[in-house]
C-alpha cells in the first residue's frame, strides 16, 4: 500500500459561530517540509482556520486528515496535538512555571518521557532559540520576543511534525520581531513543516514556498510566493497586497 | 474563698480555673476550621474541575446528558449549601440524619462537625475557585491543550495553580469565617471555643470577662492565620531572582537578576 504523501489534508472545512460563517469550504494539503504562509486581512478567518486545524475551535463541518487518517476520530487527541504543535500570538507560556518547566511539562505529562531526558531535550531546543541561559527565569521576567522564542522551544520539545504559527510576531514590539523571525527562518531551513498565519509579507515572500491568501472565509488564491506577490491573479489579492506593501 | 473584685482579677481567676477549657475549645475550633477549610477546598477544586469538563461535536449524546445531569446536581449542591445557614445545616445533618438512621448513634461529634463545615465550605469554595479559573487567561488552557494535555492534566498543572494563587485572599477569608462561624456548632454540642466559654461563664455568671477572653482568643487565631496565609502567598509567587546561566565552560559568567518584590 502506498503511503499517503500529504502530512495534512484539510477538506471542505466549515466553521460557523452561531449563524455567522467564518470559514467556507476550505480545502488544501500540506506536504512534508512545506512552509506555508497564510495571509489576508483581519477577520478573513486565518486564525480561526489554524485554531480549527488544532481543534482549539471545533470545526462545524469538514475533515482534517493527518497522514491520511482522520485527526478527530482516528488519532488520539493527545498524540495529534503532540505531532501538530502550535505557537500563539500571545505566547501563552505557563505563567506558573519556569522557562525550563514550560518545555519539560508536556514531554513528561503527554509523551511520558522521564524528567532527565525531557530536561536535556528542553535545554537543547532552548539553546537553538538562544534562550538556554534564561531557563530558570519565569515568563513574567522575559521580554515579548524572549517569551515567543521560549514558546517555540516548548513546541519543538514535543518533536512535532507540523508547527502551526498564529501571528507569532503580531504582539511584539517592532525591534523584537526580527529575533523571532530569525528563529522561524532557521526552522524552515531545517526542513520543519510549518503553517504560518502572518502579516510579515517579506517573511512570507522570502521563506515560504507557498502562500495562501484568504478573504472573507475563503481561500482566494493559493500559489508560490513569486506568483502571489508579483502577479496575483485575483483583484482582491492585488488590492490587499497594495494596501499592506505600500505602507 | 475570696472572689476577685476587678475585671483583670476575674480574668486571671477564670484563666487559672478554666484555662484547660479554653485550651481544649481553642484546639477543637482550630481542628474543625482547619480540616473543614482544607476538605472544603478539595471539594471546591473537584467541583470546579468537573463543571469545566469540555464537550465538542464528537462527544456522544450519553456523555453530554450525564454531564448536564452532573452540572444540575453540582449547582443544586452549591445553591442549597450557600443558601441555608450553617446552624440550620448542623441541625438537619446531625439530629435529622441521626433520626433518619443515616448516621450511627455513636458517631463522634467532631467528625460530624468537620463534615458539616467541609460540605458548607465546599459550596463556597466551588464558586471561589470558579472565579479563580475565570481569572486565568484562556490562552493558558489552550496552550496546555495544544501540547496534548488532557482536561485534567491542564487543570492540575497549569490552570488551577494559577487560579489558586489568584484566590488565596478569598481562601483566607473562608478560613477566617470558619474559625468564627464554627461557633454555631455549639447547637449540636460540639466542644469548640464558644461552647466551652459558655460553660465557663455559667459557673460564676461572669459573661463579660469570659467572653472578653474568648474574643481575644478568636482574634489571635484569625490574625495568626491571615499572617500565615500571606507568607504562603509570597512563597507561591516564586523566587524574585533568577540567574542567567553563563557559558558551559566559564560558569562565572552567570548573572543574577533580582526584581523588586511588589506588595499586594
Amino acid at each position: 500500500m502506498q503511503e499517503p504523501s500529504y502530512v495534512l489534508e484539510i477538506s471542505h472545512l466549515n466553521k460557523c459561530f452561531g449563524t455567522h460563517e467564518v470559514l467556507t469550504d476550505i480545502s488544501f494539503t500540506v506536504q512534508t517540509g512545506d512552509v506555508t504562509c497564510i495571509i489576508g486581512a483581519s477577520g478573513s478567518g486565518k486564525s480561526t482556520l489554524l485554531r480549527c486545524i488544532n481543534f482549539l475551535e471545533d470545526p462545524t463541518a469538514g475533515q482534517i486528515l493527518f497522514h491520511g487518517r482522520d485527526a478527530e476520530t482516528q488519532w488520539k487527541r493527545a498524540e495529534y496535538h503532540a505531532k501538530v504543535g502550535m505557537v500563539f500570538q500571545s505566547f501563552n507560556l505557563f505563567n506558573n512555571m519556569t522557562v525550563l518547566d514550560n518545555c519539560v511539562a508536556g514531554q513528561v505529562k503527554v509523551l511520558g518521557r522521564d524528567r532527565k531526558t525531557a530536561v536535556q531535550k528542553s535545554v537543547q531546543y532552548l539553546d537553538k532559540v538562544g534562550m538556554a541561559p534564561y531557563q530558570n527565569a519565569r515568563p513574567a521576567q522575559l521580554s515579548g520576543g524572549q517569551k515567543q522564542r521560549v514558546a517555540i522551544a516548548r513546541a519543538l520539545a514535543m518533536d512535532p511534525e507540523v508547527l502551526l504559527f498564529d501571528e507569532p510576531t503580531s504582539a511584539l514590539d517592532p525591534e523584537m520581531v526580527g529575533e523571532v523571525l530569525a528563529v522561524m527562518r532557521d526552522l524552515a531551513q531545517g526542513g520543519l513543516t510549518m503553517l504560518i498565519v502572518t502579516h510579515e509579507m517579506s517573511f512570507a515572500r522570502d521563506v515560504a514556498n507557498r502562500v495562501i491568501f484568504m478573504d472573507q472565509g475563503l481561500i482566494a488564491e493559493d500559489g508560490a510566493p513569486s506568483e502571489i506577490f508579483t502577479q496575483p491573479k485575483q483583484a482582491r489579492t492585488r488590492e490587499f497586497l497594495s494596501r499592506v506593501l505600500n505602507r | 474563698m475570696q472572689l476577685p473584685s476587678s475585671f483583670f482579677g476575674w480574668v486571671g481567676f477564670l484563666l487559672e480555673k478554666y484555662g484547660n477549657l479554653f485550651l481544649l475549645g481553642t484546639g477543637m475550633t482550630l481542628l474543625i476550621s482547619l480540616t473543614g477549610t482544607v476538605i472544603g477546598f478539595v471539594i471546591g477544586l473537584i467541583v470546579a474541575t468537573l463543571r469545566t469538563i469540555p464537550v465538542n461535536r464528537r462527544t456522544p449524546g450519553t456523555v453530554r446528558a450525564l454531564k448536564a445531569l452532573l452540572n444540575v446536581l453540582l449547582n443544586l449542591y452549591i445553591e442549597v449549601f450557600r443558601g441555608t445557614p450553617m446552624i440550620v445545616q448542623a441541625m438537619v445533618i446531625y439530629y435529622g440524619a441521626m433520626q433518619a438512621g443515616l448516621i450511627a448513634r455513636g458517631t463522634p461529634i467532631p467528625v460530624v462537625a468537620i463534615f458539616i463545615v467541609s460540605i458548607n465550605t465546599g459550596a463556597y469554595m466551588a464558586e471561589i475557585i470558579r472565579g479563580g479559573i475565570i481569572s486565568v487567561d484562556k490562552g493558558q488552557k489552550e496552550a496546555a491543550q495544544a501540547i496534548g494535555m488532557t482536561h485534567w492534566q491542564s487543570m492540575v498543572s497549569v490552570v488551577l495553580p494559577q487560579a489558586v494563587r489568584n484566590i488565596m485572599p478569598s481562601i483566607g477569608n473562608e478560613f477566617v469565617v470558619n474559625i468564627k462561624d464554627s461557633s454555631v456548632l455549639n447547637v449540636i454540642a460540639v466542644s469548640e471555643l464558644f461552647f466551652m466559654s459558655k460553660s465557663a461563664a455559667g459557673a460564676y455568671l461572669r459573661y463579660f470577662e469570659v467572653f472578653a477572653i474568648t474574643a481575644v482568643i478568636y482574634l489571635i487565631l484569625t490574625f495568626t492565620v491571615t499572617r500565615i496565609l500571606r507568607l504562603i502567598e509570597r512563597k507561591m509567587d516564586g523566587s524574585a531572582t533568577y540567574t542567567i546561566l553563563g557559558s558551559q565552560t566559564f560558569s562565572q559568567s552567570a548573572i543574577t537578576i533580582r526584581e523588586e518584590k511588589k506588595e499586594g
